[in-house]
């Protein structure tokens, strides 16, 4: 360009972008009975292409998948709220839903509408996430997708050469062993709690017995059993059982045997298998030690239709597909991720495997995040903040404590 | 040009060709202890990145052993060949190498700009030039949703022109140019408009060449903008054919445990060519004009 | 004579460009910090209402703003001059030699520039990790215990600061290296006539002589430590307890990821006054200087 001798640069330029819009404007493809378009999250969309290549064979439906990395899907969906645009099914981290939800950009799943089809009924899902379970408002407009759990991973050999001859079930016992381990040494501990974990605290109050909703549906931490949870979160760093740095790796930790037990979820299994495979054998897992109640945190994603969608018909009828079974074991062979249907998370082979038998135990017995406006924004970062500052800066634990009721407590589920 | 800016010449000897020169042994010393302060410098530099090239060949095991170990033991190159199994890299290479050609064009629109705001006076200019420096100054998450409505009322949602559309032109791309054009002088333009030059012609044959280490600066910020370019492509593309390699990438990143040697290797595949550009421009960048000789 | 409208085609192409997809998107943001605008009313704009003032009061009440205002103050302070000086002095001591060893060393220089921020968080949060890190492996070698540098309020400031000087000045030195090619010889040859040594010539000719790209890369490196974002959102999300949060990263979590428009469109209108009045500053006190 530099180098040009026409003294006409500019009109080349435009000249040459007038050319480029033309040969490229080939604008949205038109609704039609024939094609859908789904957003899945991450990098499997190779995969999904081949789960629902029966799908296209037997109703003659295309399904063009469009991947959309898991950083970016709010700005994607904030932009296709905005125009209107959006594809015909799409893949909503729970998280996420209420927000999506609340858009109004979802179809609404009532149970008219999902008549038709028997794999959507809400019956045929795990119970944490199925039907009003992750209802907005009174009205559902998502079906359960793949499930995520948090289980108690364990080193076994650093366990037993402690003395430690099985998991700890309850959270007193955790601690308890938490103490043992650390005393292996200087930055040896004996567990890990992310400091990013919302959701481990609320695991604890769920296992001392009580819940941090009240029965009208708002956020109250006011409870004897969620200060017992404290006792025991704020009691691990008290011992100096636990690193007290932000940016401690919790693979490294665990397969260094630097804290030989942690709560996660089973990503934390593949990536032990990728990072240390000379381990094998050498760790399990085991449900979430609780006082009263072993309940876990269940997590994963939906699947939604866009309200405006040209072909809700066959959206629903993919829906349908992808809720069988079948299709949901079939994903799990290819992707890895865990099914909500009941029929496939029974299903023997899958059950074969002793530390996947555990995520499904575990999967039966577990509970959502409560659906409110913004639990990452606002309420799980509040209680983060006050756990952290209480444990790493010495914060007052009564008044900072009390902060956290009156900053949480107007906050409604519905 | 490869002469010595600082070191001391014979006065005598004119700046013409590339030449040996016969610096006193006190300013050779000092170069050599420069250039020593530089070399560990550099190395201390570009450790991070010389870092990531080394783990991108480590199996798993090995990049997060402790204690670290620099050198890979068993390299391999798994990890580059699952990239380009695992993602449609050719699909996403032809559209970043479009992007980057149609962000060239806004390479131009930019210097006749930086020209325009360096050597006129005109009505305006003051604040016109203000509202420059004001695109620069905003985030670019508050304004994605109403650039986005501009596209999609420009019926250029889809495309790969409205891929390249909002970022074409910068306010700090302009803002270069015209701080470098200002010193040019004024009398050269002058003498060419004396000797019957046309304004497009004055810009074509004296400012473009005389720009040419800002401009080897720009196409290289250019190509850098155009082959990491993410947010569009990601927003605008509602379909995978139009993702670029960054957006392709960025599909790796799973939500907690990401694969540290994959990642490697994809960062260390798209700063490959950025490298090369750079390379091969750098000798423009510090390519002197001759502009001492006229004045 | 030429025609007055000569210089106004010149500007036209990119003005346009720059009103349409930088200006134009700011006034409707400016309208949106008014409302109380969320996903739903970017759906059905029958659902936002007008607010007033409100996320301005309401802005300007929040505790997090004003740590993140005070962060990003302190970020400023620690890297501006940072980024400014250390790019000069890299870009005038790679100049004093055109060997290929020089030339050689300027790639070096620049590749922090373009690597990409996924490989950044990744490389500098394994080196600043505290147990498994390089940089407390080192230390405990010669017997110095861990550093929190993520971890601790104070270091960690310094520790995301350290890694947007490592990416900022790669830049700007290729833009002195070129601007470096304006300044005369026959000054720098004449000066060294009469005696002068090497740093009285670099502070007394080539530094004047490079005053409109300090000005440049002062200006545009204000701007970017007033936006600073990327290094604290990849390395510590802001934490710990909002240690390293700037502004931008603040509006990005409370606004943005919340779908907060309104809110989080005040806040930016707050960043953007703040910067056009520094920047402004800046352009008036250079207006006095002389012309080349």
């Amino acid at each position: 360009m530099m180098r040009s001798r026409t003294p006409w640069v500019a009109g080349l330029a435009a000249v040459s972008m007038l050319a480029l819009s033309a040969c490229s404007s080939n604008g949205d493809t038109p609704a039609d009975a024939s094609s859908l378009t789904v957003w899945v999250m991450g990098d499997s969309s190779a995969n999904f292409d081949t789960l629902v290549a029966p799908f296209t064979k037997d109703t003659g439906i295309a399904v063009k998948t469009v991947a959309v990395p898991w950083d970016s899907i709010d700005q994607r969906f904030t932009t296709a709220v905005a125009s209107g645009n959006g594809p015909d099914v799409l893949q909503i981290g729970i998280s996420k839903l209420r927000t999506f939800a609340d858009s109004g950009a979802l179809l609404p799943l009532d149970e008219t509408t999902i008549a038709d089809y028997p794999n959507l009924a809400a019956d045929g899902f795990i119970d944490g996430v199925a039907g009003d379970a992750t209802a907005i408002g009174g009205e559902v407009v998502s079906v359960p997708w793949v499930s995520d759990t948090r289980v108690l991973f364990y080193r076994t050999d650093i366990l037993e050469e402690n003395g430690i001859t099985a998991p700890p079930t309850t959270w007193d016992e955790l601690r308890a062993d938490a103490k043992v381990l650390s005393d292996r040494g200087v930055d040896q501990y004996g567990y890990y709690v992310p400091q990013w974990d919302s959701s481990l605290p609320v695991i604890m109050t769920w296992g001392n017995g009580g819940d941090i909703l009240t029965t009208d549906q708002t956020i109250n931490f006011d409870t004897p059993e969620f200060e017992a949870a404290v006792d025991i979160y704020a009691g691990l760093y008290a011992d100096g059982s636990v690193p007290t740095n932000a940016d401690f790796d919790q693979t490294q930790g665990f397969t260094s045997g630097i804290t030989p037990m942690v709560i996660s979820g089973p990503y934390l299994a593949n990536a032990i298998s990728a990072a240390a495979p000379e381990l094998e054998g050498k760790w399990s897992v085991a449900p979430v030690p609780a006082s009263v109640d072993h309940t876990s945190l269940l997590a994963g994603s939906n699947l939604s239709v866009w309200g405006k969608s040209g072909n809700t018909e066959g959206a629903l009828k993919l829906l349908d597909f992808l809720s069988t079974p079948e299709t949901q074991l079939a994903w799990y062979a290819a992707d890895g991720q865990l099914p909500t249907s009941k029929a496939a998370l029974a299903d023997p082979t899958l059950l074969s495997d002793p530390i996947t038998a555990v995520y499904a135990a575990q999967l039966a017995d577990s509970r959502l995040l409560p659906l409110v406006p913004s639990w990452d924004g606002e309420t799980g970062k509040a209680l983060l903040d006050a756990l952290n500052s209480i444990v790493l800066t010495g914060a007052d634990r009564a008044s900072t404590l009390d902060t956290l009721f009156q900053a949480t407590g107007d906050t409604s589920v519905s | 040009m490869s002469t010595t800016e600082l070191a001391p010449a014979p006065p005598a000897r004119r700046r013409t060709t590339p030449q040996v020169r016969t610096p006193k042994p006190r300013g050779r010393r000092l170069t050599v202890l420069v250039g020593a302060v530089l070399g560990v410098g550099a190395l201390v530099t570009a450790f991070p990145f010389l870092w990531m090239v080394a783990t991108s060949v480590k199996p798993r095991s090995e990049s997060v052993a402790y204690p670290p170990q620099i050198l890979p033991k068993e390299p391999t190159f798994e990890y580059f060949v699952q990239l380009f199994q695992d993602l449609d890299f050719g699909r996403y290479l032809v559209n970043t190498l479009i992007i980057v050609a149609i962000s060239m064009v806004g390479l131009v629109f930019m210097a006749m700009a930086g020209y325009g705001f360096a050597k006129f006076s005109f009505r305006g200019r003051e604040p016109l030039f203000f509202l420059v420096l004001v695109t620069m100054m905003i985030p670019v998450q508050v304004t994605m949703i109403p650039t986005y409505l501009i596209l999609n009322g420009m019926k250029l949602t889809n495309t790969l022109v409205g891929v390249a559309l909002p970022s074409l032109v910068t306010g700090f791309s302009v803002f270069l140019f015209r701080q470098f054009m200002t010193t040019i002088p004024t009398e050269i333009l002058e003498a060419a408009r004396m000797d019957g030059a046309g304004e497009a012609r004055v810009f074509a044959r004296i400012i473009l060449p005389m720009s040419k280490p800002i401009l080897a600066v720009q196409v290289v910020l250019t190509f850098i903008a155009g082959w990491n370019s993410f947010l569009w492509p990601l927003i605008i593309a509602n379909d995978e054919r139009y993702y670029t390699l960054s957006v392709g990438i960025s599909l790796l990143n799973q939500q907690i445990a990401s694969n540290p040697s994959l990642q490697m290797a994809a960062a260390t595949l798209m700063v490959v060519p950025i490298l090369v550009v750079f390379v091969a421009f750098q000798r423009f960048v510090v390519q002197g004009f001759a502009l001492s000789g006229l004045k | 004579m030429r025609p007055r409208i000569t210089p106004y085609v010149f500007i036209a192409p990119a003005t346009l460009l720059l009103v349409a997809f930088g200006v134009l998107p700011i006034l409707v943001a400016t309208f949106v910090s008014f409302t109380d605008m969320n996903l739903a009313g970017l759906g059905d704009w029958s659902r936002i209402s007008f607010v007033g003032v409100d996320n301005y009061s309401q802005l300007f009440g929040d505790a997090a703003f004003w740590q993140a205002m005070r962060n990003t103050g302190l970020f400023a302070v620690f890297g501006v001059p940072s980024v400014i000086i250390l790019s000069l002095a890299i870009a005038l001591l790679l100049n004093r030699s055109g060997s290929r060893f020089f030339k050689a060393l300027r790639s070096f220089y620049f590749v922090p520039a373009i690597t990409a921020i996924v490989a950044v968080s990744l490389v500098w949060g394994y080196l600043y990790n505290t147990q498994f890190g390089l940089f407390n492996y080192l230390l405990s070698l010669v017997g110095v215990g861990p550093v929190q540098w993520l971890s601790d309020p104070t270091m960690v400031k310094f520790s995301v600061a350290l890694v947007a000087v490592w990416r900022g000045t790669g830049l700007n030195i290729i833009i002195f290296l070129a601007a470096l090619q304006g300044v005369p010889k026959e000054y720098l040859e004449a000066a060294e006539l009469d005696g002068a040594s090497a740093w009285r010539k670099t502070v007394s000719i080539t530094i004047p002589l490079l005053r409109f790209a300090i000005f440049f890369v002062t200006i545009t490196t204000v701007i970017a430590w007033l936006q600073f974002f990327d290094e604290p959102f990849v390395l510590t999300k802001g934490g710990p307890l909002g240690e390293s949060t700037s502004i931008s990263l603040f509006l990005f979590q409370t606004g943005f990821s919340a779908s907060k428009f309104g809110y989080a469109s005040a806040g930016s209108v707050v960043l953007f006054a703040i910067i056009a009045i520094i920047t402004l500053v800046q352009l008036r006190a250079r207006r006095t200087d002389v012309d080349y």
